[in-house]
């Protein structure tokens, strides 16, 4: 007799997917109402219907390397028109946490930071890192109102910066803990990504000789992608949470404008600083890249408070389950934008404690905006882009399986 | 009695104006009646005009010429005493005028109908002549006790359900004890919201109640060996299970059986049996019987690739509550709900909707006995009605069931296990299961599948007839007359009837027992009990004249006349179900119902004036029959949808009370053709008294033949099928008929 796919049902992923937000999933039957609605369903995939069998029989190894489930950014048109209120679009959201953690590297960590019961642990680590550099480096002390600098942060000095080899003590302790933290969170994104690539190939089962070069899969996949995600042209095709574009839309932004002033900074104080003395302290309000990190700062605020109120309004009407994966992300988001804006204001009104404060608070939520990127729902930035780049090979003559 | 007469013709509704109303007074003075006419006679008014009559002249006998028999029957009933007849000159007349052709003038068109109406008062003037009010036929003494075969859920409930109607029950049961299937199942579905989940069984409570009810009177270990007699008047034999008796209902023995038995030829299967007609002294009297002698599990085992009765743990679902119901079930369980591999898509013979229940609440031990249970319901039909859909539901929230729609095609060992090989699934891939075990959804089989079970003392044999058309089942008429058997005062309910769940037999119980009631009672007052419910009329036999032809006895559909040895017919008028099936069967003619006869119908079809130089003028007799054909044409009528003018429609109980009498006075009194319009036959038959219209079908075949050889085309007589929604096809039907008479030509006995 002919063998067909072997199924055995893994039960504790069911349990786990019911518990991060996808306990509806068992209601589904089929009625394939989701793919009609979709608009990431194509003709011979009925997304998410076939996933929500998938999920149903507790096949986990398909759905962590299916790209589709990546592909969906959660716009809720399936769970607005499910007739049994099986919510596909949740139990998608609790695959892709599932995947973030499966694929997380190293996967202590990742699991960690699945749990909601972990938080005073996701907070205290970074919390005391940044603590324990402050404290080394005898800055612990508060400037005078009219001299606030938070180039003094970590300095013992408030008035004139301690410098070693041309930087100043507290650009040399931020590239410390800082450059390490994005290394590292870059390098584990790397082998989450290329972890689900291997699976999603695996599931492919391309036999072709040719490989992309690593510059075809710049040009013809990555790119095309990254294009793609910064128009927000599959965000618009929803439905149901269209203004989540609005919100979607600032805060990629933001991020961007907030990346291109750090980067500005970095070459202003850690490198400028070296030769220009006057390049160590805060940057002008008129500087036009003051400007643009403050209007980031804004933006990322306004777009994150969207999407905040989006989701409580989505959930409130019960179209979606609450969950530490989804909050987690957007609570993070508006501490880091509450804590910068904030620190700038009272830093700029004259108040030490409260802008000490802030600022510590903002370091900390930069920290964990950093490290726990892979495991956390912004983990979809790369997870997400590569799919997309994937789509685009899966499409590519690449997969194909052309004889020879 | 002797009849006076009084006539009365109605003009409202159109009947003045598409008829000569003067031309139908005369007709009725052709009868020695003085018609008189009223605008409207089912108005207050009308009804007054007739009613002093009785009052003041003695009329006890009243010709109403106005709409169709089927309306108005309240207001034209003037008391049991009085015989009313009436003639349809608004259905059959004035809403079905023919259409104004330049040919066919208003004039022309007026004319005909006119002569059709004529011909309706002269029938109705007949009918009325030659009818009688009816006199119910009563029984000496009437026994109301209820016997209730089978003491499962079905039995239990028709017994307590009657006892609490106030009638004394019977109930007996072949095992040593109550509770029949009920008391193997470990839990059973819910009952009540939120219809989620399992309830514990309830049958133990019902069987303690059915005991301390002292109505009910338990037989445990018992069963039926013949039961004689009539609703109202059984003779019932009973016997310890499992043992013969002298008294075990004999098997039919047809003529030809009994000539080859008589000649030595065949060897008589009622050897040392009571003849049927023998009476048992100690046999208990019962007014009716409720059938619930339940279902038995099917054999699965023709399903070759399922490997039942070869593969160690393939089991039925039966097997499976079984091993629930004693001990722990396995953790890895594939449940099989249709069988056809890549065949068909059908589920297994006799589920209906129940084994797809029963599949979900066995995946519910599966996970009820296993932490990790896992449990595959594979299904071609998902099948939970009603509430049941919440209990689905219930099941599919359950991490550990798995459910697909899938074509099993496969099951075969697999290292310590089993391997279910699926195709077409749910899940866009061919799939492989490992599983400790199958349960294969096995349907539940009515125990009057294999054998009689109602064990009848009957001239037709113990058992029911026509099974094959049911698959087994012993319904007269599934849809139309639920509990209905083919025999009268047997009614049937729970799973001999349907594959049906706990709460569906419950219902059906009550139904089943309530119709026994109405049995006894329609028995007591000498009416029928369906579907000609309360006729008082019953078929009266001028024996002197019996042939013992045993053309009744044979063709009665519900086994209502026995005989005596010569074959002289036994009629048993209870069991009876006034169809006149007997009547049309009858060569002698001596078959009659006092307002339903040969000779009154046959009368009525010798009134209609046949005109013999207007080649015009043909004239049809059709004998419609009152339950599918007779409304389709009124519902066309209604619709004001033109029929020939050249028909003339008689009335009939059911086609298979057409005697051939009536042809023959048709064509010798020089009409041109004779159409019989009744209800579909065969497999789906829709006949209420299941064969008239076959009957007829093969009678009017024999009939051709005899034309034929008078010189007479057969084509002249013909059979139709009409189903009561088909009034929009009815005058094609007609059409068609009356078109290949006038090609034929007229009667050449016209004249004689």
């Amino acid at each position: 007799m002919a063998e067909g796919m072997r199924v055995e049902p893994d039960l504790e992923f069911i349990k786990y997917l019911k518990n991060a937000g996808g306990d509806t999933l068992k209601k589904c039957y089929q009625c394939a109402t989701c793919s009609v609605v979709c608009p990431l369903s194509g003709d011979k995939k009925p997304f998410p219907r076939k996933e929500m069998i998938w999920a149903q029989w507790g096949l986990k190894d398909k759905l962590i390397a299916d790209p589709d489930v990546m592909l969906c950014h959660q716009c809720g048109d399936c769970t607005a028109y499910c007739p049994r209120g099986a919510k596909p679009g949740d139990v998608l959201g609790a695959i892709r946490a599932y995947a973030y953690t499966h694929y997380g590297f190293p996967s202590g960590l990742a699991k960690l930071v699945s749990k909601g019961s972990n938080l005073p642990l996701i907070i205290a680590l970074p919390a005391l890192v940044i603590m324990a550099v402050w404290w080394l480096s005898g800055g612990m002390s508060l400037p005078a109102a009219d001299a606030i600098d938070f180039g003094m942060f970590f300095d013992s000095h408030k008035d004139h910066p301690t410098i070693i080899a041309g930087l100043t003590l507290n650009v040399l302790l931020i590239d410390a803990i800082f450059v390490p933290a994005l290394g590292f969170a870059v390098f584990a994104a790397y082998k989450g990504v290329s972890s689900m690539w291997r699976g999603m190939a695996a599931q492919l089962e391309v036999k072709s000789q040719f490989r992309p070069s690593a510059m075809q899969f710049v040009t013809e996949f990555l790119v095309p992608s990254v294009k793609e995600i910064l128009a927000h042209k599959r965000f618009k095709e929803c439905g149901t949470n269209l203004n989540r574009v609005n919100g979607h839309l600032p805060l990629v932004l933001s991020f961007i404008g907030l990346f291109v002033v750090t980067t500005y900074g970095m070459i202003r104080k850690d490198i400028l600083g070296m030769f220009i003395e006057g390049m160590h302290g805060p940057i002008p309000l008129a500087d036009p890249f003051k400007l643009l990190a403050n209007i980031s700062a804004i933006a990322l605020i306004v777009g994150v408070g969207i999407l905040w109120m989006n989701r409580a309004h989505t959930e409130e009407e019960n179209n979606a389950t609450p969950t530490f994966y989804d909050w987690f992300l957007i609570v993070e988001i508006m501490t880091v934008g509450i804590t910068g804006l904030s620190a700038e204001l009272t830093r700029l009104i004259g108040i030490p404690v409260l802008a000490y404060l802030f600022y510590y608070m903002h370091l900390v939520a930069v920290l964990m905006l950093f490290v726990y990127m892979p495991y956390s729902k912004l983990a979809h930035m790369v997870y997400r882009t590569f799919a997309m780049a994937f789509e685009r090979y899966r499409e590519s003559g690449f997969a194909k399986n052309i004889e020879g | 009695m002797d009849k006076k007469y009084g006539a009365y013709i109605c003009t409202g509704c159109g009947i003045g104006d598409a008829l000569d109303i003067a031309a139908l007074t005369k007709a009725a003075k052709e009868n020695g009646m003085e018609a008189k006419t009223h605008e409207a006679l089912c108005s207050p008014s009308g009804r007054e005009l007739i009613e002093n009559d009785i009052a003041n002249d003695g009329v006890n006998t009243v010709v109403v010429c106005a709409c169709s028999p089927r309306v108005m029957k309240d207001e034209f009933n003037f008391g049991d005493d009085k015989y009313v007849t009436r003639a349809n000159l608004r259905e059959g007349v004035a809403w079905c005028v023919e259409e104004v052709t330049e040919k066919h003038t208003a004039e022309k068109v007026k004319e005909f109908a006119t002569e059709k109406g004529q011909d309706y008062v002269r029938m109705a003037c007949v009918q009325a002549k030659k009818g009688d009010v009816p006199d119910p036929y009563k029984l000496e003494t009437i026994n109301r006790k209820i016997l209730v075969m089978g003491g499962g859920i079905a039995g239990m409930t028709a017994a307590m359900d009657a006892a609490k109607a106030g009638y004394a029950v019977t109930i007996i049961e072949t095992q040593d004890k109550l509770g029949g299937k009920a008391l193997g199942w470990r839990k059973q579905f819910p009952t009540a919201a939120p219809w989620t989940d399992l309830e514990e069984p309830t049958v133990q409570a019902m069987v303690d109640a059915v005991q301390a009810e002292s109505a009910i009177t338990v037989k445990s270990s018992t069963e039926v060996a013949r039961i004689a007699g009539a609703p109202g008047a059984y003779k019932v034999t009973l016997k310890a299970a499992g043992t013969q008796s002298e008294w075990d209902a004999p098997k039919k023995v047809g003529v030809d059986e009994q000539d080859k038995i008589s000649k030595g030829e065949m060897e008589d299967p009622n050897v040392g049996l009571q003849p049927y007609m023998a009476d048992d002294a100690a046999a208990e009297d019962f007014g009716a019987v409720v059938l619930a002698t339940g279902w038995n599990p099917a054999d699965v085992s023709e399903y070759a690739h399922l490997g039942y009765g070869k593969l160690k743990g393939v089991v039925t679902n039966a097997e499976f509550e079984k091993l629930a119901k004693t001990g722990k079930v396995p953790a890895n369980v594939a449940f099989v709900q249709s069988p056809g591999g890549a065949e068909h898509d059908q589920d297994f013979p006799y589920c209906n909707s129940v084994t797809s229940m029963v599949a979900l609440k066995q995946a519910r031990y599966v996970r009820e006995d296993n932490a990790a249970g896992k449990a595959y319901v594979l299904y071609q039909h998902m099948r939970t009605p009603g509430n049941m859909e919440m209990f689905y539901k219930g099941a599919q929230n359950d991490d550990g069931i798995f459910m697909t729609k899938a074509t099993v095609t496969q099951v075969e060992e697999s290292g310590n296990g089993l391997a279910v090989h699926l195709k077409d699934t749910l899940l866009n891939e061919d799939v492989t299961l490992n599983v400790d075990m199958v349960v294969l959804a096995a349907g539940m089989v009515p125990t009057t599948s294999d054998k009689p079970t109602i064990n009848l003392a009957y001239r037709q044999g113990p058992g029911f007839l026509d099974l094959e058309l049911f698959d087994g089942y012993a319904d007269s008429h599934f849809i139309c007359f639920p509990y209905e058997t083919r025999r009268t005062g047997v009614y049937a309910c729970g799973g001999v009837r349907k594959a049906m769940n706990m709460e569906e037999t419950i219902d059906d119980a009550c139904g089943a027992a309530l119709k026994a009631i109405q049995s006894i009672e329609s028995a007591d007052r000498g009416v029928a009990v369906h579907p000609r419910s309360g006729d008082g009329t019953y078929p009266e036999f001028f024996m002197q004249r019996c042939t013992q032809c045993k053309r009744c006895t044979e063709e009665c559909p519900f086994g209502a006349l026995d005989d005596d040895e010569k074959g002289t017919p036994k009629p048993n008028p209870t069991r009876c179900r006034r169809c006149g099936t007997c009547m049309g069967a009858c060569p002698e003619r001596i078959i009659g119902f006092k307002n339903y006869n040969i000779d009154q119908v046959g009368s009525m079809v010798k009134s209609i004036e046949v005109p013999d130089d207007d080649e015009d003028k043909l004239r049809i007799i059709v004998f419609a029959c009152e339950n599918d054909a007779y409304p389709a044409l009124d519902m066309a009528a209604m619709r004001k949808l033109p029929q020939n003018a050249l028909i003339r429609v008689v009335s009939v109980r059911c086609l298979g009370s057409v005697n051939m009498a009536w042809i023959k006075d048709a064509l010798s009194a020089g009409m041109d053709g004779a159409l019989l319009l009744g209800c579909k036959f065969g497999d789906d038959y829709q006949c209420h008294f299941v064969k008239g219209s076959e009957l007829a079908d093969k009678r009017m075949a024999n009939i051709g033949e005899t034309l034929g050889s008078l010189g007479l085309e057969p084509e002249r007589c013909a059979v139709r099928q009409i189903a009561i929604n088909e009034y929009n096809k009815v005058d094609e039907v007609i059409n068609e008929f009356v078109e290949a008479i006038i090609g034929l030509g007229p009667n050449p006995f016209k004249g004689f």
